[in-house]
């Protein structure tokens, strides 16, 4: 509160002392810095100021409209009538906001920059030329020359969607009601209708149970197989590590949905395994039916195995390869052990360095849509609500949102579930060595 | 003593080999038996012997670049390579770029932006498609690989944390010594720390180029004519008789990747041992 | 059809990734919207924009089924459509997109085709969204020509004006496929009760199940007749013999489902009896998928398809005579002759199929009428629709069916291609092919109904203390098990 107090106060007394200068940039922006005669930076600003004007007088002013409305009028191909598409709208308003937003933040720097300017006029001090400024970018700001794309790239193709997918469940999209429909804003309704649902809870944390044991031990086994292949091959006695490596690398280069698909064939009935089981004279195994709940959950972990851990050893051998040799050395000469080598040295580096690895890890194989999909979909048991025993929470959404056409109560479950998880895994994330002590190894 | 050492040197050797060799079969092995299906001659799965086709012939093959009314495959594989470059390139650049940023500088959003990534991860990545398609709907993109691109490229910052994780283990100290002897920061990225992460590169790379081979979610999405597939949807779409088609086909798409991997092997392991610097 | 439940797979990592603008299946909808405009749009069935008058010099889309791409039906097509509209500077080209693309999603961005050939539920899924024209049908040549029950599965009723929204082009269902060579030979005598030189495991299901019985005990790698159970197109229909339907009020009340209703349950009885002569790999999709080779190897002697694959059968058998040793023209006329493509056989009143001389009724089945449609993104109507008439022409139809083996939906080009599209034509005229719904709540059919014919299948290979369905009572149950998980897919979160 205090700081809001001082920040409002000193927002003030900047307002009282500010130049014309300072003035003329509030209101055309650049206008200030041309008049202190930086010509570049303000044509700059300005050309900014008005392309975005124009962006609003075009079209953003509509899309503003849009975003509440979300169309009046309904559209008919048979009548020839061209009516309004709803999530078209809800997208462009979105993408409206966020030009409102950049807006803001490029107005803000704007009166910064030309207040800035002032003052050091006041204090006599020479105003930066354009040209060192521009050097700055790949000096002392050289992180905002760099993170311009990225954030831009992010921005539009991974926040716009999140943002669009959160706003869905606030309205009442799916069902009947999508595109010519007229879609509507209907407040907390769907989550509403989830609270009051008996069947959704039990199924709900069954799904949760079973998919946290799932990210945790796939996350577990696959790293430690990676790393442990990894420091295998990076032995010395190992002789053509190129050639052993090739190996996983060929596992890794075929696409993982053939994998699936292949792996779910070998498993089926008609599949080489049981034809050799049958062959031998034994009974055909169901590995993946609908009674194999455990054998179909471990074939899940073994599969997901095989997919995983060739990048984690190529990207373990690149940290590998990173290690501080000296350490070794020092400890050969202290007589350290090779276990104890790997327990002090090796296992701290890789644990630091690679806890991204692991949190990434986690996070894939918590949302692994496809590997229970490919390997055993299309399945509702038995005391699960529209899934099976071994449907992980976003196969669950699939069936209840996309596959049974109720986008809204999907973008709300998701939300739930969003929710939850990512409390859990920024905890992780924050107690985490590599977040906390980022410079451990340097 | 020393003939102890040897004795214990050996035996661990051999578990070492006994191990590798396990680990060599248990990946070739389901490999192994895609690529002899693409070789039958019978062209079903179903007339194996056991694990193995009984008949072998190059038909498949043929048929797979020849035949192309219907599976234009030659075509889906350009395309492929086409995307894949272009997002490699792109791609690799930019997260190389923010993962650097992250771990050397300091400023005020940093943090923040570390959480907020890490939180955005854990949104189950589907439920926005109907958005990236609207969007590209809007952008006029569909339909065109270099839309492919662009998502590809611009998703890939989101996966910065990895090779953070790698730019946190290169020391401080050096560019320090190079700020003293008066290079900028663009400088010291390109002339000190870049090729100290050789190997990162090179993963970067590996990775978001077989992402783009093996995604079809995407492609099938924003591509609507049969002639820009890549081969991921391309080999959805065949048709279930045709296995030893899908088969050859999945075959050859792995192909680049283990021919890249050879290329590129020797810069990834020996990336930090070639650097100028230690510790 | 056996592709159907690949393509429904398709469609719905499709549907995952894009929940744009799936089919606005809303009657009501349309109806309360529709009440303002009445006076508009009132006499005439067909949209307004079928002047009549041609657009010139134009391309138009067309999406056809991959089957006649590849057949080269399709290119024979083209061509002589647009050497016959050549003056009118029209050109008709391959759509060149996926045979399953979702209108709904890509027409209002102008990526959809003009002209669409799909099955009549989906296209009258895009219908209820009016994502395609209503059609001037009685002004094309093929009108009299293709029978009400066809017609029918292309009607809709706005605001009490009837609309058509497509045209059929074949009949899709259920056939039985059999090879007359792995008759025993001496069936005339042994196997044709009734002497009419039909044999009799072609005419009953009590027969198929004692012959399979018979061949597989004969020799144990060999076996009767075989087809994945899980597949709801096709064993679905075993229920609805006895009784059972999808959806009540003629399928377009989602509110009542049938899968239990009637005597339902002695059709999973069949299916379990029938389950019992196969192998397990009748219990995942395994025969489904292999059930081309191993016809054609002999490994197996009977099964269930739809008159599109009859191709894909027929070249597999071709193949394996060839690698017998026969000359490629000898085994082709050897696997046309061989191959037979019929109606199902029929079943016992008491669905016991090991009663000797039961009481028999028909055999039901779920089909559907496949055909073309004018997507209503596209500019040139006219033109589409000229394409239509001329693609339905007696001519093309008779091609179609001679080139792809498909039975097609015009009388007199079924007549000219022969028995089993008489047959066909029968069946769905005395009811015995009961369409599939055309209603969106059809998607939440297959999952709950897949996994009650895995079950079903699966506990035929139990042992007998683990049996789950061991009378008609427990199957029933079973039925009604379904009925409500689809009951509650659709409504609980409605």
């Amino acid at each position: 509160m205090i700081v809001l107090k001082q920040k409002i106060k000193k927002f003030g007394e900047c307002c009282r002392d500010s130049s014309w200068q300072v003035r003329l940039s509030a209101v055309f922006m650049g206008g200030g810095q041309i008049c202190y005669g930086r010509p570049a930076k303000g044509i700059l600003l300005l050309f900014a100021e008005i392309s975005i004007l124009t962006y609003f007088i075009t079209r953003g002013w509509r899309d503003i409209q849009g975003f509440f409305t979300l169309g009046t009028q309904k559209g008919d191909a048979w009548l020839g009538i061209e009516g309004d598409n709803s999530v078209v709208m809800l997208l462009m308003g979105i993408f409206a906001w966020i030009v409102i937003g950049v807006f803001i933040a490029l107005y803000r720097l704007n009166l910064k920059d030309v207040y800035h300017m002032q003052k050091r006029k006041e204090q006599g001090k020479q105003l930066l030329t354009f040209r060192e400024e521009a050097a700055q970018l790949l000096d002392k700001k050289f992180y905002v020359t760099v993170l311009v794309l990225p954030v831009i790239g992010v921005c539009i193709f991974n926040i716009l969607p999140i943002v669009f997918m959160i706003l869905i469940a606030f309205t009442n999209y799916g069902g009947d009601i999508v595109p010519p429909e007229l879609v509507d804003w209907v407040g907390f309704d769907n989550f509403k209708k989830l609270a009051t649902l008996s069947q959704f809870a039990p199924t709900f944390f069954k799904i949760l149970g079973w998919n946290l044991v799932w990210a945790f031990i796939s996350t577990v086994l696959n790293y430690f197989a990676g790393l442990g292949l990894a420091l295998l091959l990076d032995k010395k006695c190992v002789k053509g590590k190129a050639f052993w490596r090739a190996f996983p690398i060929l596992a890794y280069a075929i696409p993982g949905f053939i994998t699936l698909m292949a792996f779910k064939f070998m498993f089926s009935y008609g599949g080489p395994i049981n034809q050799m089981i049958v062959a031998n004279g034994g009974t055909a195994i169901g590995f993946l039916d609908l009674d194999a709940k455990w054998t179909a959950r471990l074939i899940g972990f073994l599969v997901n195995c095989w997919i995983s851990v060739p990048s984690i050893m190529l990207l373990a051998t690149g940290y590998l390869s990173n290690r501080d040799v000296t350490l070794y050395e020092a400890a050969r000469i202290d007589g350290a052990s090779r276990w104890k080598q790997f327990q002090k040295i090796t296992m701290p580096f890789m644990l630091f360095s690679t806890t991204p690895v692991l949190l990434g890890q986690f996070t894939g194989n918590f949302n692994n849509f496809g590997i229970f999909y490919f390997l055993r979909g299309g399945l509702y048991l038995d005391g699960y609500f529209l899934a099976s025993d071994t449907d992980l929470l976003i196969n669950w959404l699939y069936n209840l949102s996309i596959d049974n056409n109720y986008y809204c109560i999907g973008a709300a479950i998701s939300l739930i579930i969003f929710m939850i998880t990512s409390v859990i895994s920024l905890m992780v994330y924050i107690k985490s060595p590599s977040y906390r002590e980022e410079d451990t190894f340097q | 003593m020393r003939k102890k050492w040897k004795l214990g040197h050996t035996i661990d050797t051999g578990v070492t080999y006994i191990i590798l060799i396990a680990v060599a079969i248990i990946f070739f092995f389901p490999c192994l038996w895609l690529i002899l299906a693409s070789f039958s001659k019978s062209g079903t799965i179903y007339s194996f012997d056991g694990f193995f086709p009984t008949e072998y012939s190059l038909a498949s093959f043929k048929k797979l670049f020849t035949d192309t009314t219907l599976y234009n495959y030659p075509k889906w594989f350009l395309n492929t390579l086409f995307v894949a470059t272009g997002s490699c390139i792109l791609g690799t650049f930019l997260v190389i770029l923010t993962a650097y940023t992250m771990s050397r500088f300091e400023f005020k959003a940093r943090k923040p932006m570390m959480k907020t990534t890490m939180v955005l991860g854990m949104f189950p990545s589907f439920m926005g498609m109907t958005a990236v398609y609207l969007l590209m709907t809007q952008f006029n993109l569909i339909n065109h690989l270099w839309g492919l691109i662009l998502i590809y490229a611009a998703g890939a910052p989101m996966g910065y944390l990895t090779q953070k994780g790698f730019f946190d283990t290169i020391p401080k100290a050096i560019d320090e010594a190079a700020r003293i002897d008066g290079a900028t920061n663009f400088q010291i990225f390109t002339k000190i720390n870049l090729p100290l992460s050789k190997p990162i590169i090179v993963y970067t790379a590996l990775t978001s180029i077989t992402w783009p081979w093996s995604d079809f979610i995407l492609p099938k999405l924003l591509l609507k004519e049969k002639d820009l597939y890549t081969v991921a949807v391309g080999l959805m779409s065949l048709d279930e008789t045709e296995f030893a088609r899908f088969a050859a086909g999945s075959v050859f798409i792995a192909v680049p990747i283990v021919v890249l991997y050879f290329f590129l092997v020797k810069d990834m392991v020996n990336g930090m041992a070639q650097g100028a610097v230690k510790g | 059809m056996v592709v159907r439940m690949k393509r429904r797979k398709i469609a719905l990592a499709m549907a995952m990734m894009l929940c744009v603008g799936q089919l606005a299946g809303c009657g009501d909808a349309a109806d309360t919207s529709g009440g303002t405009e009445s006076s508009a749009g009132q006499t005439s069935t067909a949209s307004s924009v079928f002047t009549g008058e041609l657009e010139e010099n134009v391309t138009i889309q067309v999406l056809e089924n991959d089957t006649a791409i590849s057949k080269g039906y399709f290119e024979e097509l083209i061509n002589a459509f647009n050497e016959t509209y050549a003056e009118y500077g029209i050109t008709a080209v391959d759509a060149n997109m996926d045979q399953y693309l979702d209108l709904a999603n890509d027409g209002p961005y102008g990526y959809g085709p003009d002209v669409l050939y799909q099955a009549n539920d989906i296209i009258m899924q895009y219908a209820t969204g009016k994502h395609i024209y209503p059609l001037p049908v009685e002004k094309l040549e093929c009108y009299d020509s293709i029978p009400e029950a066809a017609w029918n599965a292309y009607k809709t009723e706005v605001d009490g004006t009837t609309y058509y929204c497509g045209v059929p082009v074949n009949v899709q269902a259920p056939m039985l496929y059999y090879r007359t060579d792995l008759l025993p030979e001496d069936w005339k005598t042994t196997w044709d009760d009734n002497g009419n030189q039909i044999p009799d495991m072609i005419e009953n299901w009590n027969d198929m199940y004692a012959f399979s019985v018979e061949r597989h005990g004969e020799d144990s790698s060999k076996y009767g007749y075989m087809k994945s159970l899980y597949d709801v197109y096709f064993s679905s229909g075993f229920l609805f013999s006895y009784g059972g339907y999808v959806f009540g009020s003629d399928n377009t009340d989602p509110s009542d489902v049938g899968f239990s209703k009637g005597e339902a349950e002695k059709g999973a009885w069949v299916l379990q009896q029938l389950a019992g002569v196969m192998n397990e790999e009748c219990i995942d999709d395994t025969i489904t998928t292999n059930a081309y080779s191993k016809l054609a190897d002999g490994t197996y002697f009977a099964t269930i398809s739809t008159p599109d694959v009859y191709s894909t059968f027929l070249d597999e058998l071709v193949a394996q005579y060839e690698s017998e040793g026969m000359s490629a023209i000898e085994s082709e006329e050897k696997a046309k002759e061989n191959l037979v493509m019929t109606t199902l056989p029929q079943l016992p009143v008491s669905g016991d199929l090991t009663e000797e001389n039961p009481e028999l009724v028909d055999s039901k089945a779920m089909g559907g009428v496949n055909g073309y449609a004018i997507s209503a993104y596209t500019k040139y109507p006219n033109a589409c629709l000229a394409f239509i008439d001329f693609a339905t022409s007696y001519d093309m139809m008779v091609t179609r069916s001679e080139m792809l083996g498909v039975a097609p939906a015009r009388e007199d080009a079924a007549e000219t291609a022969g028995g089993t599209s008489e047959l066909l034509y029968e069946s769905l005229e005395n009811g015995n092919i009961s369409l599939m719904p055309s209603i969106q709540e059809v998607s939440q059919i297959w999952t709950p109904g897949q996994t009650f014919f895995t079950d079903l299948a699966k506990d035929a290979f139990r042992d007998e203390s683990e049996r789950k369905y061991k009378d008609l009572a427990s199957l029933k149950a079973g039925l009604e098990e379904v009925d409500q998980q689809i009951y509650d897919a659709i409504f609980t979160l409605k």
